[in-house]
């Protein structure tokens, strides 16, 4: 039965001060030195000690004298109750009341709260929440793609005959790992965002994880698959261009893996900040608006100066719209996903890798006695822009959809909620 | 008469490392001849890991549900159910902020009624909500439930805190009351579930008493709820700890005074543990006639030897028995002792207890270095090996093996503490038979009442007058031991509390018998499905005996099929 009298242990005061001093020093009169007991008691006829303290401090306002004592609970609380929940929890009982005339510590307390002046209650100033840092782990595991992607790319460059699917396949391989570890932690990652504590984190969907990946497939091999395609190569023609991978695209959006993070950061950052700083919730919309573009158009730049930088060292041509755009479609899609808003990137990411799906396959169909005509719209498209313009409308389109959603939803304060909030 | 008794806990009862699991343990193995079925919300993952005590088997039934995680279900509202979710939530925000009423009320009615009715039927209608749709975790958290508290807290005629909150502020309220409306999402409402019992007996308040709240809106099943300690205040205590803006500490207590209010409003019987928290829920709104103190119960047994026995005692010893902290001031105890000395030089103090945690442990450090400095050790003659006169001890140890030991070695049991709640120390003194000096705080006076010496609190001097009144007088102390070990016998034993549940039980299932509609196959209600009969106390229908009217004569039922029971009873004020 123990643990029913800790159940309503009131909490022990946290100033140690008041332990050592004595209620009764505060009241007017001399606290006699009664002791209460049914049975007759030969020490009640006893004089009080004439020294205690109390009588030759004697207050003609014993509760002001009180109120200065718990000056800090008087101007925290609320409410008045919230007064006696205090001074209970500091031993005023209901007989401690009556020496200042109260009924109980209930109208005692509703006195102090109404006697507080709150015309000096200066509100505390918010106080910042703590700002997601810069940490190492998540700032080196951001780098750790690129640096893989950079070693398979050379690695590629350097074997020849058998060896090299085999490094292809192993340098996917851990480049596909490293991506899932950057996204694991990090402003990236899932845990950055918990729209309410104690919530598990909404893993990615399944389906977002597939069309990533098949983004990523076609950027690799899919515009010379669309030439092969469209030219009418035989099944012999196909291998080769297999065989020549344009690798600087994957390598410039594996090494955009870092940007990404950072700009993740500084607009997680920043939210965080005018959460603390806005009014009201129309205030930081349009605060966060301006934040969610910038660090968008500051991704754009990155991203642009990496395929420029992996085109030039991989001396293939600089793909810039299909890189650029793709690039911004997938860290929309993250930014969205690590904000618990999983249904919209899964549904565009998925539309976008259909159009690029179906432009080879009707291309692969026209082949078939009879239905020509299916090339047509492709062949069209390809012959005045050239295949790259395929995947760069799909992305361009689709990420242009996904940022006036982000602008929608990201720019929400819901979507900032902070972990870890008490409650 | 056999009842159905839905049992609520929060964080308690089964797990193992509950709060008051042993209580509801002793009044469910205590009540044999009922059936319970138990709620159970967990506090954290550790304590589901730790899993249950071992349970009777009248536990018909165990329905747990975490409320330290929720998971979103996915639900996405149509328009309806949007528009339906902004208004029960903006409606809760508005009590809240106290602020102008949105819907319609009655003129002249009393302003704390009004507040009261628009929480209650904020919160009904949100359960309704999740009833019917789902999906309200993920609305609680959704943009629509912080804008509704913006637009509460910028309303004229709300609280002046309220008027200052921030966005980030707001965002702490939104996501705590999605914690504490966390219960209105289970699915323990529906058919068998807390629909069909005949009572909910919530062990705490708050959260707690939360299902048994929805359950009585939707079936109509009457709600006690026993409180040892007041949620609200234990929420005003931790909330004054941590350092939350005023705009989030206003409307978090507003919403837990609301759910008190609400609680005791709706409750047919509520049972406070001791007289201070009975207070408290009379100052919360409970009606005193609802209101009916039932003192915990304590297993008396270990202590019958010792109580029987007072001759054991050494006559010269003072006993203080506890856990060691701060709040028990024990430097006033050890300043009392010295005044006692001065008077009675062969008195000895033994300070049985252990401290936890660090301040505690340097709580204990100071008191021993407080001793060594006030008393110094001494001896019989200039051969033997000096003690001092104050020791201190732990359970266990070769001094005070047992509990009950321990209290019997004294003459006097001391407690000086400056806050209490019900200690318990005192209580068993009692059940040993002890004369006790205490200071004048909690629920002492209540339990010692008229037993032991009661001084106030922080006064060292009367502590030690009245120890040395009684160390003088053998006589008094054998008549107040005597007087307190009845006492305790009549008040304080697990007896007690599980015959005084056993008579409530009774009582408000005789008083709220939970009317139920019996639908016929066509959905019609069906007259005289259950007969008057089925409320007859006895179980004097079971198989053995033919009796006619359990299920009504064959003609009643008419051609239909089998009854069924209508779910959910079309109900609230109607059913009652």
């Amino acid at each position: 039965m123990r643990e029913l009298g800790e159940l309503d242990r009131p909490g022990a005061p946290d100033s140690p001060g008041t332990w050592d001093e004595h209620v009764d020093e505060l009241l007017m009169g001399a606290p006699e030195t009664h002791v209460r007991d049914t049975d007759a008691d030969p020490t009640r006829t006893r004089p009080a000690a004439p020294s205690t303290p109390a009588a030759r401090r004697g207050t003609a306002d014993p509760v002001k004298a009180l109120m200065q004592r718990h000056r800090e609970l008087c101007e925290r609380a609320v409410d008045p109750l919230e007064i006696a929940a205090g001074l209970e929890a500091h031993g005023v009982t209901d007989r401690t009341a009556a020496r200042f005339r109260h009924r109980d510590v209930f109208s005692l307390a509703e006195e102090m709260y109404a006697r507080v002046s709150r015309e000096a209650d200066t509100a505390p100033r918010p106080t910042p929440s703590p700002a997601p840092r810069v940490r190492a782990d998540w700032v080196l595991l951001s780098l750790l793609p690129g640096a893989l992607c950079a070693a398979t790319v050379a690695g590629l460059r350097l074997t020849g005959g058998r060896v090299r699917p085999a490094v292809a396949i192993l340098g996917a391989l851990a480049v596909a790992l490293a991506v899932r570890a950057a996204l694991g932690r990090g402003p990236l990652g899932p845990r950055s965002h918990p729209a309410s504590p104690g919530t598990r984190p909404s893993g990615t969907p399944g389906s977002t994880r597939v069309w990533t990946c098949w983004l990523l497939a076609y950027a690799l091999l899919g515009d010379d698959l669309l030439t092969a395609a469209l030219t009418g190569v035989g099944p012999g023609g196909l291998p080769a261009a297999v065989r020549d991978l344009s690798t600087a695209p994957v390598l410039a959006l594996t090494l955009a893996c870092a940007p990404a993070a950072w700009c993740a950061h500084l607009f997680a950052a920043g939210a965080r900040r005018k959460l603390t700083a806005s009014r009201g919730l129309a205030d930081f919309t349009a605060a966060v608006k301006p934040l969610l573009l910038g660090a968008f158009a500051l991704f754009l730049c990155a991203s642009a100066a990496l395929v420029a930088i992996s085109a030039t060292i991989l001396r293939e041509p600089a793909a810039w719209t299909t890189t650029v755009t793709l690039g911004a479609l997938l860290l929309l899609a993250r930014l969205l996903t690590a904000h618990g808003f999983t249904h919209a990137p899964a549904v565009v990411l998925g539309a976008a890798s259909a159009t690029e799906a179906t432009a080879p396959a009707t291309a692969f169909a026209s082949r078939l006695p009879g239905c020509s005509f299916l090339a047509t719209p492709v062949d069209t498209v390809v012959a005045a822009w050239g295949p790259a313009a395929i995947p760069a409308a799909a992305c361009s389109v689709a990420a242009l959809i996904l940022l006036l959603h982000a602008t929608r939803t990201l720019t929400r304060a819901s979507a900032h909620a902070i972990a870890g909030e008490p409650g | 008469m056999l009842v159905r008794i839905g049992l609520l806990t929060e964080g308690g009862y089964p797990y193992v490392s509950g709060d008051a699991r042993l209580w509801c343990d002793r009044l469910v193995r205590g009540l044999g001849g009922h059936e319970f079925d138990i709620y159970a919300l967990s506090r954290s993952q550790r304590q589901e890991d730790e899993g249950w005590i071992e349970l009777p088997p009248q536990v018909n039934r165990v329905r747990t549900a975490p409320l330290w995680t929720a998971e979103d279900d996915g639900v996405v509202y149509g328009r309806r159910a949007r528009r339906r979710f902004a208004e029960a939530y903006g409606e809760l925000a508005a009590a809240l902020c106290g602020g102008p009423d949105t819907g319609n009320t009655s003129d002249g009615a009393d302003p704390s009624t009004i507040e009261a009715d628009r929480f209650g039927s904020a919160l009904y209608g949100l359960a309704e909500l999740a009833r019917d749709e789902g999906g309200l975790v993920g609305a609680l958290r959704s943009e629509a439930a912080v804008r509704a508290l913006e637009r509460a807290c910028r309303a004229p005629g709300a609280l002046a805190a309220a008027r200052e909150a921030r966005v980030s502020d707001l965002l702490s309220v939104a996501a705590h009351l999605e914690r504490a409306l966390r219960p209105l999402s289970l699915d323990w409402y529906e058919g068998d579930g807390l629909g069909s019992v005949d009572l909910c007996h919530a062990a705490a308040g708050g959260p707690a008493a939360l299902p048994g709240l929805v359950a009585r809106h939707f079936s109509g099943v009457p709600l006690l709820v026993t409180e040892y300690g007041v949620p609200l205040r234990a929420h005003y205590l931790a909330s004054g700890a941590d350092d939350g803006a005023p705009a989030v500490r206003s409307l978090l207590a507003a919403f837990h005074g609301g759910l008190a209010s609400e609680i005791y409003r709706r409750a047919v019987l509520v049972t406070p543990g001791n007289t201070h928290t009975r207070r408290w829920q009379e100052r919360c709104g409970a009606d005193r006639e609802k209101l009916r103190t039932v003192y915990p119960g304590m297993d008396a047994s270990h202590f019958a030897e010792v109580g029987e026995s007072p001759e054991a005692a050494d006559p010269d010893t003072l006993i203080w028995v506890g856990r060691i902290e701060p709040a028990k001031d024990l430097v006033s105890l050890l300043h009392a002792f010295a005044e006692v000395r001065k008077e009675e030089p062969q008195a000895r103090l033994r300070i049985v207890g252990a401290a936890t945690g660090a301040e505690s442990e340097a709580y204990l450090g100071h008191c021993r270095a407080l001793a060594a400095q006030l008393f110094p050790d001494e001896a019989e003659d200039i051969h033997a090996v000096g003690d001092n006169p104050v020791s201190f001890e732990e359970i266990g140890g070769p001094e005070a093996p047992t509990l009950a030991e321990a209290y019997a070695a004294g003459a006097v049991v001391v407690l000086s503490s400056v806050v209490e709640g019900f200690p318990i120390s005192l209580v068993e003194a009692m059940f040993c038979g002890r004369a006790t000096v205490s200071t004048d705080v909690g629920a002492v006076v209540e339990i010692i009442g008229g037993t032991g010496l009661v001084v106030p609190p922080r006064n060292p001097r009367a502590l030690a007058e009245a120890c040395v009144a009684l160390l003088r007088d053998p006589a008094r102390r054998e008549r107040l031991g005597a007087a307190a070990r009845a006492r305790a016998l009549e008040l304080f034993t697990v007896e007690q509390n599980v015959e005084a549940f056993r008579g409530i039980y009774l009582e408000v299932v005789s008083r709220c018998p939970v009317s139920e509609v019996v639908l016929d196959g066509a959905g019609e209600p069906l007259p005289f499905a259950v007969p008057a009969e089925a409320h007859v106390p006895g179980r004097w229908t079971h198989a053995g005996m033919r009796v006619v009217a359990r299920g009504g004569p064959g003609w009643t039922t008419g051609h239909a099929s089998a009854p069924v029971q209508a779910t959910p009873v079309p109900a609230g004020e109607g059913a009652r």
